[in-house]
This record gives C-alpha cells, sequence and structure tokens, in this order.
C-alpha cells in the first residue's frame, strides 16, 4: 500500500511546452542503422508511450534523451535546451542535463552495496544536497512508492516489485523534470507488476512528465496523452492511445498488436 | 632425554621480538604499496589508450613469471652493481611491492570489469560524474569482489617476507638463522620460527574472512556510513512528514 500521494496539480494546457523534443534523429550501431530520422516531443505534464517490437529501436531512442547514447544526426532538446546536435553533444554538463531527465530501468540496476535509503541519497548528496535533506527527502520518497518499511534492506533482499519502486525514488530524489521509463515492468511477476504500475499511475496523476517505453499496452492505453509506435527504427504511426491501439491505420501497427492480442 | 627444547629462549626474547617487528614492518608497508602500484596497473589496463594497456599488461607478466627470489637478489644485489645501493629494508619492501602488485593489478581488474555495466550507466543516468561513480559505485563494488582474492595475496606476503633471509633482512627467519648458528639446534629453532608464523598467519587469515562476511553482509564499516543509516532509522521511526511532490516548484 502506498502512503501520501503528492498532490501536485497537473500543468496547465497554457505551460505546455515540451520537456522533450527529438528531431530527425539517426543512429546506427555498426553499421546498422537502428533508428532513421526520428521525431518525438514530450509536453510538460504529459505522459509519452513508446510501444514496438523488441530490437525496434525503441530503447535506444529513449536513452538518446539523456544521451546515454549519442545520436549521430538529428536534435536532441530537453527542459528548452539543445544538448545535442548534429552528432556533436552540445551540453557541456553532462550530470546537471541528466540531473532533470531521471530514469527507470528494466533491470532496476540498483546500487547492490548500498541499502535502499542510501540507493535514493547518493545522488543528492553528490549533487551538493546537504545530508540532513537527502535522507529526509530519501526517507519521504520511499513512504510514497510504499517501501519505507524496506529503506534499511539490502537490494538483494527486496521482492523485484521493491527494487523498482526503490528505483523510482531513487530516480524522483533530484525533481526531474521528465522521467524515462525503459520497459519497467519486463523482468518483474504480474504482482510486482501491479505494484509498479500503481506507483506509476500516482506520479501521473500528479502530473509528472513522462516518457515510456512499454510492453504494458493496457496501461499505455489508460495512462498515456500520446502513443508512437516504433518499427524498424522509423516511427510507423503515432496518436492518440485509443486512435493507436483501438484503431490503427497502418497495416504493420495492426499485426503488432494482433500479435499481443489486443487489437480490437 | 636430550629434550627438545634447550635453546634458551629467554636469552632470545628481545631479538625475537624486534624481528617479528621487522616481519610485520615488511609486510604493511609492502602490502600497502603492493595495493597502491596493483591499482594503478589494474587502471592502466583498463584504459582505453592501448599503449597503457600494453604497457600494464608487460608489467604483469614479466613479474608474474619471474621468481620473487630472483628479483629480491635483483634489487639487492643486482642495483648495487650497477651503482644503485638501497638498504636491505628498501630492497625487501620494493621486491616485494613489485612481485605482489603483479597478482593484485590482476584481481583488481578482474573485479573492476565485474561489476556489471549496469551500474555505471544508473551512476550516469542519476548524474553522478566520473570521479563519483568511480568511488561511490565501481570501487565498492570491486572491492567485495576483490576482497578474497586480495586477503589470500596478504598472508601469502607475509609468509614471503621469509625469504629475505637471503639478504640477511632481520625478520623472523633471518634471526632464526642467528639463533641456529649459535646453538646448532635446527629442528628446535625453526619449528619455534615455523609456530610464530602460524600465530600470525592463521589468526590475520580468520580475521579477513570476517571481515570479507560482514562486507558482504553489508555492515556499514565506515563511520560516515553508520552514522547515515543511524539517522535513516531515526527519520523512519517518526511520523511522516509532509508529503513529497515528485517535482518541487523550481526556483
Amino acid at each position: 500500500m502506498t502512503e501520501s500521494v503528492a498532490a501536485t496539480p497537473p500543468a496547465a494546457p497554457a505551460s505546455r511546452e515540451a520537456v522533450v523534443r527529438i528531431e530527425g534523429l539517426c543512429k546506427s550501431f555498426d553499421g546498422r542503422l537502428v533508428l532513421d530520422r526520428v521525431n518525438l516531443e514530450v509536453p510538460r505534464g504529459s505522459i509519452v508511450s513508446v510501444i514496438g517490437q523488441s530490437g525496434g529501436g525503441k530503447t535506444t531512442l529513449m536513452r538518446c534523451v539523456n544521451l546515454l547514447e549519442r545520436p549521430d544526426r538529428g536534435t536532441v532538446e530537453v527542459a528548452g535546451e539543445v544538448v545535442h546536435q548534429g552528432g556533436r553533444t552540445v551540453c557541456r554538463d553532462l550530470p546537471r542535463l541528466r540531473r532533470t531527465v531521471g530514469m527507470v530501468f528494466q533491470r532496476f540496476h540498483l546500487f547492490p552495496h548500498l541499502t535502499a535509503v542510501e540507493n535514493v541519497v547518493l545522488a543528492q548528496r553528490k549533487a551538493g544536497v546537504p545530508e540532513e535533506r537527502a535522507l529526509e527527502r530519501a526517507v519521504a520518497l520511499l513512504r510514497r512508492v510504499g517501501v519505507a518499511h524496506r529503506a534499511l534492506a539490502q537490494p538483494e533482499q527486496l521482492s523485484g516489485g521493491e527494487q523498482q519502486r526503490v528505483a523510482i525514488a531513487r530516480a524522483l530524489a533530484l525533481t526531474p523534470e521528465v522521467l524515462l521509463f525503459d520497459e519497467p515492468t519486463s523482468s518483474l511477476d504480474p504482482e510486482a507488476t501491479r505494484e509498479v504500475l500503481s506507483v506509476m499511475r500516482e506520479l501521473a496523476a500528479d502530473g509528472m512528465t513522462m516518457l515510456l517505453v512499454t510492453h504494458e499496452l493496457p496501461f499505455a492505453r489508460e495512462v498515456s496523452d500520446h502513443v508512437v509506435f516504433v518499427d524498424g527504427g522509423r516511427i510507423v504511426e503515432e496518436g492518440r492511445p485509443t486512435d493507436v491501439l483501438d484503431t490503427p491505420a497502418e497495416a504493420r501497427t495492426r499485426e503488432f498488436l494482433a500479435s499481443y492480442g489486443t487489437a480490437s | 632425554m636430550s629434550g627438545l627444547f634447550e635453546v634458551p629462549w629467554s636469552d632470545y626474547r628481545p631479538d625475537l621480538i624486534d624481528a617479528l617487528g621487522r616481519t610485520v614492518s615488511y609486510t604493511v608497508v609492502s602490502f600497502a604499496g603492493a595495493v597502491l602500484l596493483g591499482l594503478a596497473v589494474a587502471l592502466l589496463r583498463l584504459s582505453r589508450a592501448w599503449p597503457a594497456r600494453a604497457l600494464a599488461a608487460v608489467y604483469t607478466e614479466v613479474f608474474k613469471n619471474v621468481p620473487l627470489l630472483a628479483i629480491i637478489f635483483l634489487t639487492y644485489f643486482g642495483l648495487a652493481s650497477a651503482g644503485i645501493r638501497l638498504d636491505v629494508f628498501t630492497a625487501g619492501c620494493l621486491s616485494l611491492v613489485v612481485f605482489y602488485a603483479a597478482y593484485l593489478s590482476e584481481i583488481f581488474r578482474s573485479a573492476i570489469s565485474g561489476v556489471h555495466a549496469g551500474q555505471t550507466e544508473a551512476g550516469e543516468a542519476l548524474g553522478i560524474g566520473r570521479a563519483g561513480i568511480f568511488g561511490h559505485v565501481v570501487l565498492p563494488q570491486a572491492l567485495r569482489l576483490a576482497l578474497p582474492g586480495t586477503n589470500t595475496m596478504l598472508v601469502d606476503l607475509l609468509k614471503s617476507t621469509s625469504l629475505l633471509v637471503t639478504v640477511s633482512a632481520a625478520e623472523l627467519m633471518s634471526e632464526g638463522r642467528l639463533i641456529t648458528s649459535a646453538t646448532f639446534r635446527a629442528l628446535e629453532v625453526y619449528l619455534v620460527i615455523a609456530a610464530i608464523y602460524f600465530a600470525l598467519c592463521y589468526p590475520l587469515s580468520q580475521l579477513l574472512l570476517l571481515l570479507e562476511r560482514k562486507v558482504r553482509s553489508g555492515v556499514p564499516l565506515s563511520p560516515r556510513r553508520r552514522r547515515r543509516l543511524r539517522a535513516a532509522r531515526a527519520l523512519l521511526a517518526a511520523e511522516p512528514a509532509a508529503r513529497v511532490p515528485a517535482k518541487e516548484a523550481s526556483a
């Protein structure tokens, strides 16, 4: 059960500038084109879900936002600042960029030598937050995602769902402007998936800006403002979740959805 | 019966204590040096620049494949004949450092590359700088992986200080040789010397095993971590304070 849900109102439509803007993004690995002229926009306070087959470039697209992957071409803009353009990183202060972008990984990647609460404290301390405030915020965030009772446990003592919720608290610790979720429930069992999705639902209700790569199509339909179907490194179709997921226009989208048994 | 113990040990006690202290000094100084040099060599081997990698690889292979005794003779007698005269303590420590650094560098290298790449990425994604990631994410985990091998090397180094008898380093083994030449009771003397080595090494290795277990179970060893966890426990015991918004109003 999660306690204390924050009551930040969703951003007003008037302030809907893009927190993430990607234009003409190309990326290849060893000569194989993984992303081909992709455009993507995540307006403030909105939730954009990227769906598609594994190996279709979804994760690479997401990793280009905080420059864990450097695009070959195109522009990446985060919080109004161009950070990467024409194959060159323009952002001089990568750590600062990455503190405005929180990321949650498929395999959690918690720091196994630290307790849950220390996992949430570490980056704050490195960013110059005073010890006491960092700890207070860490404990409050762990309460918020419902794992405060496990705050002093090592990651290996936590269940998958608990680990992923700690990872979400860790990503929230630096008050990012946008959260990236890279298949956050793909390595979880159904029960843990429910726990994590419920935390994400609350974040959505709080107006958190999110970019989500997911295989949870019903969840994507429920929370997203915008759904993007990526296949073979290109955006095949995008639009409102009901449009893309229920009445897809493209044959390739229909094929993909049929393979999930969710096309109606 | 000519008893097994006929050497007047009480007369030799001060000398033996001196020698014991010297064995410990050789061990501590050489091990500290070997850890530092070993870490440096391991980092070179993981460097992106190939000349650095090559240099480190050559170093490791050379010193892993030359006997320690040959290295001791080279630093003490060899360098002296080339005009570089090192005192016996410096030569002894230098030999042990360069020899054990080669092995430790291999242990450290595999430990550092054994830390999952996702850990570095998680650190990057959290906006932690390169030094911070190495110091707070990679190194502590590598340390856990390296601890068993490193501990074995420490005990091995302690025992290897006995090879310094060949340059009369005045450590335990040299003292044993002196007592033997004065009393002609080799069996008795070397049994006692062996017992002293055992009395040093056995508790040391047990202590290190205990340390390994503590580190593995996540027991906080540094005062700073203990303070932090105490403060966290106090906060957790307190009533939940104000709610935390995901996004604080930006200043």
